[in-house]
């Protein structure tokens, strides 16, 4: 059994990982903790579904999809609740405040559009591997390879690229890099649209991976990665992905070992304990910005 | 005109409104020294669980079980104020929403708190004055007025009456050096500590403040609707009585009261739009940071107001 | 300065209250007077009702909807007194049902309300409607305790105290069952409440109980305790939830090769168990006063007008309020007033020999139902009678 816990574990805290890049990405380059993620991934969940169901496209083609939803939802985003905030001197927490209001509004609008039921991806998605006492589908395999992957790219593209490192300066000093000839704007928005495409792939993938896809799943899965954001050290890439899978498996590992009714606890009992011995997240330092 | 007037439809309603309005108070005060806590839902589920079940298991009377359960809120604020307030804003913000979660969930697993069954058959406020106004003889109603609608009346007094006491109380507060050190916080932290304010201390005793007062909310709560669960506590109540303060505003007493008033009171207006709450709800939070990030209700407005009104009665 | 303050903090409070006494004022336009009293003929009766309409829970207060307005439509069609519905959303909070409550009762004067849907909701708002002497029927709140709120609480939902153990004993009979494990959704008082019967019917069948393990609504990963189960290998697993969630557990336990019997609460018993789940729902058993094959005429004629009306064959929930109301609308003819709150409840408390799309009906002394309960089991993706 505790094998196949731990493939439980991987998987559930792959999809945590996924989630939380996108929230990593937002706050490493604009400080900011985007309450919406969550929604922006349970739309891009339902973008996926419905395309796959009704125009009966490939998944692969229902991720596409679902990504430029997410990215004109970013956009969108950026434009409604982040941008008239940085014109004007308001408070650290009105961004906060803002996305939290563009999360219940798209939770609401979801739960209208979509009615409160959940749905499901055909079947057809489910094979499986065994490997000795452990079973791995192939939708699971998948999932930890892209986590892996987004990671890794992410990383090198922040690192080397030259967009990656307007990026970098853009999270350093928004003054100074406009100064030094970077279009911060567009910058912004770029993160912030790439964040929620990233989102919303994720968020058809754990669609595929538990088969549901509903309107609260955004809040659900939002606050978990919330807690590996911070669990991690805010803004850090590696933390996020090592973040995510911890806790998976702390979350997995409570059931199977301990009382299945205190899963929910586990996230934010990690994290409050997180914040009060080592403030910065397990794999943050002191200063962390950037990304890195 | 009056008999109507005093339905017991619109009493309950105005019930609703002043206890909104109480928690109204218990965000202000945390956010007068600039701090975001997002787990008001959470003292306030422990202030209502504590005084019900002192209630009922003790037999404690309604009186004393109210500010019992203020104070279990406030120790509970003590221990998780003293490590959650050396972090700043947005982890603060994101440590209390995990605490609200984590006591939501000890709640369900309780066996004293009937998990997701809840409490029920909490002895009612409203029951209670009934008996007293009974025992004054006012058993059969009173000029035209029934024993339930004096009743409520009672109760509404009792509540505005407490309102009326934390708001005289957070006025006189906000003149005082507490007061004082309380905006300068705000302002700036790391300038009020240079000035020599223990901004440790003053944190904690806003937040501590707010704690008790969304307890007391929380007790009076339970003793109106007879029943409590879990899930009258969860992230959406928090995001409830956070948008009092955003929305009326959050720099003035006035402003959460304001924004209790109008919030409780529009959706039984719009009773066949309830559909549509939480996106209006979210919408008003996006606009409000968009456009008056200060709230309806800021100092401006008010020397605004008080300008013009003073010009026309110059006149 | 001081004494400016002081002034000034007075005004504002007296400007609050102002404010607040003018839009109750405002409010108050609309009131009808409580006390008008309708004519003999052409009667007509108000009922309140107290709904899950929006909000996470809609799918059950739309279904309670449907087979109320179904009812209504037949019964105006025949009776003479008439019934008016009057919905009220409770959005699941219990805020809004006590509103909604109060607004029916004080500001409407309906002379009985049906609802709310969840019973936390009927907790709350049980004592208010008690207190105020109007009857009160849920369809749907099936949690220990309800009718003990006041002599004026009645429920048609049948509680699971009743249809889960006898779920239990026939599993156990059928195949000889000796250790089961429990799973339930914790934070659902209709399941926790469900997981409770199951706990006491299991233990008085004298099985032995491997594992209890919980989940959440709206879960969606339920792995790590099938996991769990999978590797005790008990003889059936008993489930008490809501359907979304039961079949997702039934998908995932049968994905991780448990191929025992699932005995289900009330949660199960939803045709969209079958849609979601698929096949995995093949054998799952559930006992229920409703089922839609039933050999019977009045079933039939209403299975086939609800599937003509909206397109799907009724749920418990529809069925459920579809009999309330019919329930309702013959303690109204046999009180023989359109207004009379008392007299209503009176002949309510009567009703006995009720043939209703669920089977025959009555109250007993407590106003719970006293009904039959047909396990069923699901067999080529429907629900058949289980011998």
């Amino acid at each position: 059994m505790f094998w196949q816990q731990l493939v439980n574990g991987l998987t559930l805290g792959s999809t945590y990982s996924l989630i939380a890049l996108g929230y990593t990405l937002i706050m490493g380059v604009l400080n900011i903790v985007n309450m919406a993620h969550g929604e922006i991934f349970m739309f891009g969940a339902f973008v996926g579904l419905l395309l796959v169901t009704h125009l009966k496209v490939n998944i692969f083609v229902a991720m596409l999809g679902a990504a430029l939803t997410g990215a004109i939802l970013g956009i969108i985003l950026e434009r409604v609740a982040l941008r008239p905030l940085r014109r004007k001197a308001v408070s650290h927490l009105a961004p906060l405040i803002s996305t939290i209001g563009v999360s219940i509004f798209l939770e609401s609008v979801a739960l209208k559009l979509f009615g409160p039921q959940s749905r499901d991806f055909p079947s057809s998605f489910t094979a499986a591997f065994e490997f000795g006492p452990m079973r791995i589908s192939l939708v699971q395999i998948f999932i930890l390879a892209v986590s892996f992957s987004l990671m890794l790219v992410l990383r090198f593209w922040l690192a080397k690229t030259k967009i990656g490192k307007a990026l970098r300066a853009t999270a350093e000093n928004i003054e100074t890099a406009n100064l030094l000839g970077v279009n911060t704007n567009k910058i912004i928005v770029l993160t912030v649209s790439l964040a929620s495409a990233l989102g919303s792939v994720a968020g058809v993938l754990v669609g595929l991976s538990f088969n549901a896809v509903e309107p609260t799943m955004g809040i659900t899965m939002g606050l978990k990665g919330l807690a590996v954001l911070i669990l991690g050290g805010m803004g850090n890439i590696t933390g996020a992905m090592l973040g995510g899978l911890i806790l998976g498996i702390a979350e997995v590992f409570s059931v199977a070992y301990g009382n299945s009714s205190y899963r929910d606890a586990v996230a934010f009992g990690m994290i409050i304990v997180i914040l009060f011995i080592r403030p910065q997240g397990l794999f943050g330092s002191r200063d962390q910005q950037g990304g890195k | 005109m009056l008999n109507s007037l005093l339905n017991p439809y619109y009493l309950q309603i105005g019930m609703f409104v002043l206890i909104n309005a109480i928690l109204g108070i218990s965000i202000y005060l945390t956010l007068a020294t600039g701090q975001l806590s997002l787990g008001n839902a959470g003292f306030m589920s422990i202030g209502a669980y504590s005084s019900a079940l002192l209630t009922i298991k003790l037999g404690l009377p309604v009186y004393l079980a109210i500010p019992t359960g203020g104070m279990a809120s406030v120790l509970i604020a003590l221990i998780i104020g003293f490590p959650a307030l050396r972090l700043n804003g947005l982890y603060l913000a994101i440590a209390t929403l995990g605490f609200g979660e984590v006591v939501r969930v000890i709640f369900l697993n309780l066996k004293i708190t009937n998990g997701a069954l809840g409490i029920s058959g909490i002895p009612s406020l409203n029951v209670l004055t009934g008996n007293v106004l009974s025992a004054l003889g006012l058993g059969d109603g009173f000029g035209g007025l029934s024993l339930q609608q004096i009743s409520n009346c009672a109760v509404l007094l009792i509540l505005f009456v407490i309102l009326v006491l934390l708001l005289f109380f957070t006025r006189r507060l906000g003149f005082s050096r507490v007061g004082r050190a309380f905006a300068a916080i705000k302002a700036d932290e790391t300038a009020a500590q240079a000035m020599g304010i223990n901004t440790t201390y003053f944190k904690i005793l806003a937040f501590i403040l707010g704690a008790f007062i969304a307890g007391v909310a929380g007790g009076l709560s339970a003793h109106l609707t007879f029943y409590i669960g879990p899930k009258d506590f969860d992230y959406h109540r928090t995001v409830e009585i956070f948008i009092f303060a955003v929305f009326g505003g959050s720099n003035l007493v006035w402003g959460p009261i304001l924004g209790a008033l109008l919030l409780t009171l529009l959706p039984e207006f719009l009773r066949a739009a309830s559909d549509y709450r939480m996106m209006i709800y979210g919408a008003i939070l996006v606009a409000m940071m968009a456009f008056r990030p200060l709230g309806l209700i800021s100092e401006e407005t008010v020397r605004f107001w008080r300008t013009k009104l003073g010009r026309r009665s110059s006149k | 300065m001081k004494l400016f303050s002081e002034g000034h903090f007075l005004k504002g409070v007296a400007v609050i209250a102002l404010s607040g006494m003018l839009l109750s004022v405002a409010g108050c336009g609309k009131t009808s007077s409580p006390t008008a009293t309708a004519p003999v003929a052409n009667q007509e009766a108000k009922i309140g009702v107290i709904s899950f309409l929006s909000g996470g829970g809609a799918a059950y207060g739309e279904a309670i909807k449907q087979g109320l307005d179904m009812a209504k439509e037949e019964l105006n069609a025949k009776n003479k007194i008439k019934i008016n519905l009057l919905y009220e959303d409770s959005r699941g909070e219990k805020t809004d049902a006590i509103n909604a409550a109060n607004k029916l009762v004080n500001k409407d004067s309906v002379v009985g309300i049906i609802g709310p849907t969840l019973s936390g909701e009927m907790f709350a708002v049980g004592p208010i409607v008690n207190g105020a002497g109007v009857p009160i029927m849920g369809t749907s709140t099936t949690a220990e305790g309800i009718t003990d709120i006041g002599e004026f609480v009645f429920r048609n939902a049948l509680p699971e105290s009743v249809a889960i153990p006898s779920a239990v004993k026939k599993a156990v009979d059928k195949y000889k069952l000796k250790t089961v494990a429990l799973m339930y959704s914790n934070n659902n008082d209709f399941a926790v409440s469900g997981y409770k019967t199951f706990e006491k019917a299991v233990k008085d069948s004298g099985l032995q109980i491997v594992a209890t393990e919980t989940f959440a609504d709206k879960d969606t990963d339920f792995s790590a305790q099938l996991t769990k189960i999978a590797s005790l290998k008990p003889d059936a697993v008993m489930v008490s939830s809501l359907y979304q969630e039961a079949a997702l557990v039934l998908k995932k336990a049968r994905e991780l090769g448990i191929k025992v019997p699932f005995v289900g609460g009330n949660g199960f018993n939803s045709p969209q168990l079958m849609k979601i789940a698929g096949t995995a729902a093949e054998g799952a058993l559930v006992a229920s006063p409703w089922f839609p094959a039933k050999d019977d005429a009045n079933v039939k004629k209403f299975v086939e007008a609800y599937k003509a009306k909206y397109n799907k064959v009724p749920d418990q929930f529809a069925a459920q309020a579809y009999d309330a109301l019919y329930i309702m609308s013959a303690a109204l003819d046999k009180s023989g007033s359109a207004t009379d709150r008392k007299k209503l409840r009176d002949s309510l408390a009567g009703i006995k020999d009720f043939q209703g799309v669920t089977g025959k009906f009555a109250f007993d002394a407590q106003r719970n139902p006293v009904m039959e309960a047909t396990v069923l089991l699901v067999k080529d993706g429907q629900f058949t009678e289980f011998k």
